[in-house]
């Protein structure tokens, strides 16, 4: 039991990195990024084309993907959202999933569609009280602790956050206010770009590398969002927790293979019973 | 050469009118259908089923749609009254479950494998070229008789409830239009014309797997929708007709880069797919045509 409430937090770390992304850039560009998959994967493969074909160590190939990820993030920002920017978010939903086409195809231009892994030696897991743990549950741990840490930071405790924040809550006021909202939403690229491309590499050190890796978490994803309550980031990554514990348990009663469909359950179950989500409030839109 | 002009014709007969459904749900009742492909999926399954169970062309072809219909209208009863973005995310996590399924009840399905050996219809009338020159001809009547059932509905006062709906849901509950009930309705007929082109689609190539079902089906019915105007089922032969033909065409460029493996080539087509998705948004958001409007000429006002 306490085995599978452990899995289930590291799985939930995981995928609470990129919807602290999704939340982010729902909150300042006013839709949802469905694209974020695609992201996820493209960072993944960065990193591993600095680890595995030119030889870095993982540690400074996942930094290079983070920078690598965000020029691309800024790239795309200025050739696809900002043409659209004050576009109703139907079309920019759309397009971002045009943005999900090109990416996922470019890598599998370049890398091919095989299974690809990074260098790394693989360790026996460690035995602790009973429980299984292998260092890349620890690793995400950690590095998932450490990122929310910083995002949290920058959003509470830094000008830029408290612009972003400005920007998210009210974009006229804040432009009233001389904040450029141009520069806010780079830093929203980038930092959802950083949190992407870092769960990239922790999902690919974890399972496998393959174009889809990023596709098979955008469900879960918009799970653990919705259910939080679309925009608050917070409650991403709690929302995150519970559907990766959820899933966890869910082996017990289901067969494995069935896991994504937890997510399916519980964005219809929020949509229908609470539809602002767990911490986010009810929104009377027009 | 008969044989490859019917077998694109066929194809683009097929994704025209997924995209109709799609100008039904979306470009008339402003429901973002991102899950389109899994709705599609399990029509193509369902026809694909109950031809294999022995039951002729039009029992399966009843049954295909009354899946589309069912299924777009229980989806829509719990998902119509959200915004546009949680809905489209609700219709992608349903089409995600199908596939789950799909891929995973083996013994309905075949799982991974697909269904092989799906039986043609009217094959008994003709073989050959000439078997190829049927299917066309029940595939363009199908179509025909699903586009004039759109374009009736356009010009209905349902079709007219429809725009304004998407235009302001708020005003049109204010004059006392029931808005679930006709969302409901309206993505229930989105339905039913996918589950026509599910029963050409899995009664054309014989053969059925997940894999011919994912989010690019979603990608190709919105280009087509945008391209020909949304709303405007005029239009959206013209957009559907137009994408097709582009990606048809882009299967040539491995003969123009033969130092592309195939896998390249696929993926340079797909790139191009979401390339001109976003040209598409960004330079032509309005489309090449223009929905149906009711007309004032002159001398009605007299």
């Amino acid at each position: 039991m306490l085995q599978i409430l452990l899995n289930g937090i590291v799985s939930g770390l995981l995928v609470a990195l990129p919807a602290v992304a999704l939340s982010l850039t729902y909150g300042v560009l006013k839709f949802p990024n469905f694209a974020i998959g695609s992201m996820i994967t493209f960072g993944a493969y960065i990193a591993l084309f600095f680890n595995v074909d030119i030889g870095v160590p993982l540690f400074a190939a996942a930094g290079l993907a983070a920078v690598g990820l965000a020029a691309v993030a800024l790239l795309i920002d200025r050739l696809v959202y900002r043409p659209l920017r004050g576009a109703d978010h139907v079309t920019l939903l759309v397009a971002s999933i045009g943005v999900y086409f090109v990416l996922e195809n470019v890598v599998r231009f370049l890398f091919g569609s095989d299974i690809r892994g990074y260098d790394v030696t693989v360790a026996r897991p460690h035995r602790w009280m009973g429980l299984r743990v292998n260092n890349e549950q620890i690793l995400i741990f950690v590095v998932a602790l450490l990122a929310m840490v910083i995002v949290w930071f920058i959003l509470m405790r830094t000008p830029f956050g408290r612009a972003m924040r400005a920007v998210s809550d009210n974009p006229d006021l804040a432009d009233v206010r001389g904040i450029s909202r141009n520069k806010v939403i780079a830093l929203v690229w980038v930092i959802s770009a950083a949190l992407s491309s870092t769960a990239g590499v922790l999902i690919g050190m974890d399972g496998i590398i393959d174009p889809l890796m990023g596709w098979n978490y955008v469900l879960p994803l918009f799970a653990a969002v919705i259910l939080g309550g679309i925009g608050n980031p917070l409650g991403a990554v709690l929302g995150a927790l519970i559907i990766g514990i959820v899933e966890e348990m869910s082996t017990l009663v289901l067969p494995t293979t069935y896991r994504q469909a937890v997510s399916f359950v519980i964005i219809a179950l929020v949509l229908l019973l609470r539809p602002h989500g767990l911490l986010g409030k009810p929104r009377i839109s027009r | 050469m008969i044989g490859y002009l019917t077998a694109i014709l066929v194809v683009v007969l097929i994704s025209a009118l997924v995209a109709l459904a799609l100008n039904i749900q979306w470009g008339q009742a402003g429901m973002v259908n991102f899950g389109i492909f899994g709705f599609f999926a399990a029509t193509s399954y369902v026809a694909a089923l109950s031809a294999l169970a022995g039951y002729p062309l039009l029992i399966s072809l009843v049954l295909a749609i009354l899946t589309g219909v069912v299924l777009s209208a229980l989806v829509a009863l719990v998902s119509a009254r959200l915004r546009e973005d949680y809905f489209a995310i609700a219709t992608l996590a349903f089409a995600e479950a199908v596939r789950l399924f799909l891929l995973n009840e083996t013994w309905l399905t075949g799982g991974a494998n697909g269904l092989p050996g799906i039986p043609r219809p009217l094959s008994a009338y003709a073989s050959g070229q000439s078997y190829e020159l049927l299917f066309f001809v029940l595939a363009l009547v199908l179509a025909a008789i699903c586009f004039v059932f759109a374009q009736a509905l356009t010009k209905s006062p349902f079709g007219r409830v429809l725009r304004a709906l998407r235009e302001d849901d708020l005003v049109a509950a204010t004059l006392g239009k029931d808005v679930l009930s006709f969302r409901i309705w309206a993505f229930a007929a989105g339905g039913a014309i996918l589950g026509v082109a599910g029963y050409l689609h899995s009664s054309y190539f014989g053969y059925i797997d997940p894999t011919q079902f994912g989010a690019f089906v979603t990608a190709y019915a919105f280009m087509a929708v945008i391209a020909g105007g949304r709303g405007s089922n005029t239009g959206l032969l013209f957009g559907a007709v137009s994408v097709m033909v582009l990606l048809e065409g882009t299967r040539f460029l491995k003969d123009l880069m033969p130092f592309l493996d195939a896998g390249q080539a696929a993926s340079l087509r797909l790139i191009l797919i979401g390339v001109g998705l976003i040209l598409l948004l960004i330079y032509k958001p309005q489309g090449f045509f223009r929905e149906h409007r009711l007309r004032v000429n002159k001398g009605d006002t007299k």
